[in-house]
């Protein structure tokens, strides 16, 4: 079982011995990661019965706290986990395109191996999000994106160095009457510009080239930045969950290697957990702490800088 | 009753508050420095700071902002320059006058200018400040003396690897060597860093610091640019990096740079193209404010699983041979 908890995107797999694809859940988080977990989970007893999971991964940014609800054996950065989904996909693959919810980044793999890797900084334009909130402006459903963009003819140009900027941009080209599907295609290159010109600086993007992360499945981008890089790029089937493709794939050797897993079980949904958030005035940092519950019992506690309430 | 003087803990503190207090305690007054940077000095910063600077100068404020009902003067000089031809940071030439500007009700503050571009400014500026303490210029210049020796003292203790914020110590037995390069005031700073060398000793990684790099490498190999590098911090840290790439003797570089940073913009490019072309892993990690620490956690596994994973491919490759 793989769980890639992110900001935006819950997503839940499960993959058998010869990494076939058993079950895949992918859920909005909405800022509750733990009900995600919870309802990914208990789908998944639904659906597939309770199977033997024999190893569990955990990724995203909400990995840590996956990993106290759920008991994984591997708790992994992102980047590892989709470059290892990625490897599984095409062997062969040089360069990773992943733009999710909050996070892009761009993974230059070698002969195989990871050889070098940036994210995006503290801007969030290129991302899931962006796009997101420009469709909810523009009043168009986010999944019909791509297709309206793939419609455009004389796509019109979007400053993309900013999220703020590109807003503003946009408004103005609206006002001045253009196509909407002029718009959104520009809106499309907008962001791969921005994609290349900043995550993509001075890296050397080869052939084959996997474009992941939520964000694959708009068409729009993926011509935008065939059109960018004049190369063809591949979108995997499960394009939307390799995050936790790769995790369950690490989860599983490490299960194997130990010859157990920590794995709670898929009852898990039934139980009750409980978060509290309190400031620590122990000291001047004042440490925000979560502490989770199972019930009334406490399962973690974790933010402190000095170790006092996490063990 | 003593004077009391109040050192911030920010800034060029991390280089140079051993000889500050040395010299202040030989002038019979007493140094009080602000504690470790955390939320409440970083909060008092933020609103009392011009929001276009950048987070050390911020947390700069926040420090002065702390001390300044709690001592009688206020120690921040202006480093102008402190090498021939050479040139600080901007915000260091200006920060007494930033500092004056943003935050009201200050003691009297202690700004000596250093401006090694003048004759006798060292020397002026030594001087200036111990008549505020005593008429006994021989005393003043003793005092500078003894601290000076104190200073040579701790700048040894840094070039051996000894990390001033660390309680563990540095062990140099790890197997990965990872440069950590910056400004000394995000690299010392365990709150701007988000304490990023425990977390780098606890993956058993061997820190190497800028100031583990003798004077000379520096020298030498911030020559190699075509045009000398006139800031003082960017030269040091060019030529720790140049020298290192050069000699082969490093595995990876972090780069701890403050948003905003206009050397660092200059800086970053030059090292991650030199890194590049050495095949040498290179890592970016930009801060700003933000106190949630997943984003940073996430590239700093990812960049070390990297280095795992190619150390281990290298092994591969070798034992086939």
């Amino acid at each position: 079982m793989g769980l890639d908890i992110g900001s935006v995107s819950t997503n839940i797999i499960l993959i058998d011995d010869k990494d076939n694809l058993v079950f895949k859940k992918y859920l909005r988080t909405q800022g509750k990661p733990i009900d995600m977990i919870k309802e990914g989970i208990k789908e998944l007893e639904e659906s597939v019965g309770e199977k033997n999971i024999c190893g569990v991964g955990a990724t995203g940014s909400g990995r840590y706290l996956a990993n106290i609800i759920v008991g994984a054996d591997v708790v992994k950065n992102e980047i590892t986990s989709h470059a290892v989904a990625a490897l599984g996909f095409n062997p062969k693959v040089r360069t990773i395109i992943e733009i999710g919810g909050q996070d892009s980044k761009i993974i230059i793999l070698r002969d195989g191996i990871v050889t070098d890797f940036a994210m995006n900084t503290v801007c969030a334009a290129g991302t899931g999000s962006f796009l997101d909130r420009q469709a909810l402006r523009l009043g168009v459903n986010i999944s019909e994106f791509g297709d309206l963009a793939l419609n455009s003819k004389n796509p019109v140009r979007i400053a993309g160095r900013c999220a703020v900027f590109a807003e503003s941009d946009m408004i103005h080209k609206q006002q001045l009457g253009h196509n909407q599907e002029d718009i959104i295609k520009g809106l499309c290159e907008a962001l791969v510009r921005n994609y290349l010109n900043n995550v993509g600086k001075g890296k050397e993007i080869l052939f084959p080239i996997v474009f992941q992360g939520g964000v694959a499945a708009n068409k729009g981008i993926k011509a935008a930045f065939e059109k960018e890089l004049k190369q063809q790029v591949l979108v995997p089937e499960n394009y939307d969950v390799m995050g936790a493709i790769g995790a369950a794939a690490l989860g599983r050797k490490k299960a194997e290697e130990q010859g157990y897993t920590n794995f709670r079980g898929t009852k898990l949904y039934e139980k009750d957990y409980k978060v509290n958030g309190k400031e620590c005035n122990g000291c001047s940092n004042l440490c925000e702490i979560l502490e989770i519950f199972e019930g009334n019992e406490v399962l973690a506690r974790y933010g402190d800088k000095c170790g006092k309430w996490s063990p | 009753m003593r004077k009391t003087i109040g050192i911030p803990r920010g800034m060029y503190y991390h280089d140079y508050h051993p000889m500050w207090t040395k010299y202040f305690n030989n002038l019979d007054g007493k140094v009080v420095f602000s504690p470790k940077t955390n939320k409440d000095i970083l909060n008092l910063g933020v609103s009392k700071c011009v929001d276009e600077a950048c987070l050390p100068v911020k947390i700069f404020h926040g420090h002065v902002e702390y001390l300044k009902d709690k001592v009688d003067y206020i120690f921040i000089p202006k480093f102008i320059s402190i090498c021939k031809r050479e040139y600080c940071c901007p915000k260091l030439l200006g920060l007494p006058d930033m500092v004056k500007h943003s935050i009201e009700e200050l003691p009297i503050v202690i700004e000596p200018e250093i401006n090694l571009r003048k004759v006798n400014s060292l020397r002026n500026a030594v001087i200036n400040t111990g008549r505020i303490f005593t008429r006994n210029h021989f005393k003043i210049a003793n005092a500078y003396m003894e601290s000076m020796e104190f200073q040579k003292y701790y700048k040894s203790l840094l070039s051996l690897g000894i990390i001033p914020t660390e309680d563990h110590q540095n062990t140099h037995t790890k197997d990965i060597k990872i440069l950590v390069l910056g400004h000394s005031y995000n690299v010392y700073d365990e709150f701007i860093n988000m304490n990023i060398f425990n977390k780098l000793i606890e993956n058993h990684v061997n820190i190497i610091t800028a100031d583990m790099v003798s004077a000379d490498d520096i020298n030498y190999y911030s020559n190699m640019l075509p045009k000398r590098i006139f800031w003082t911090d960017g030269k040091k840290i060019i030529g720790a990096a140049y020298s290192l790439l050069e000699k082969n003797s490093i595995d990876g570089i972090i780069y701890l740079s403050a948003f905003g940073c206009g050397l660092d913009s200059v800086l970053v490019d030059l090292i991650q193209r030199k890194a590049t072309s050495k095949g040498v892993p290179f890592l970016l990690m930009t801060m700003d404010e933000q106190t949630g620490e997943a984003g940073f956690n996430t590239r700093l596994e990812a960049f070390l699983d990297m280095m795992e994973w190619r150390n281990k491919n290298e092994d591969y490759i070798s034992s086939i041979w």
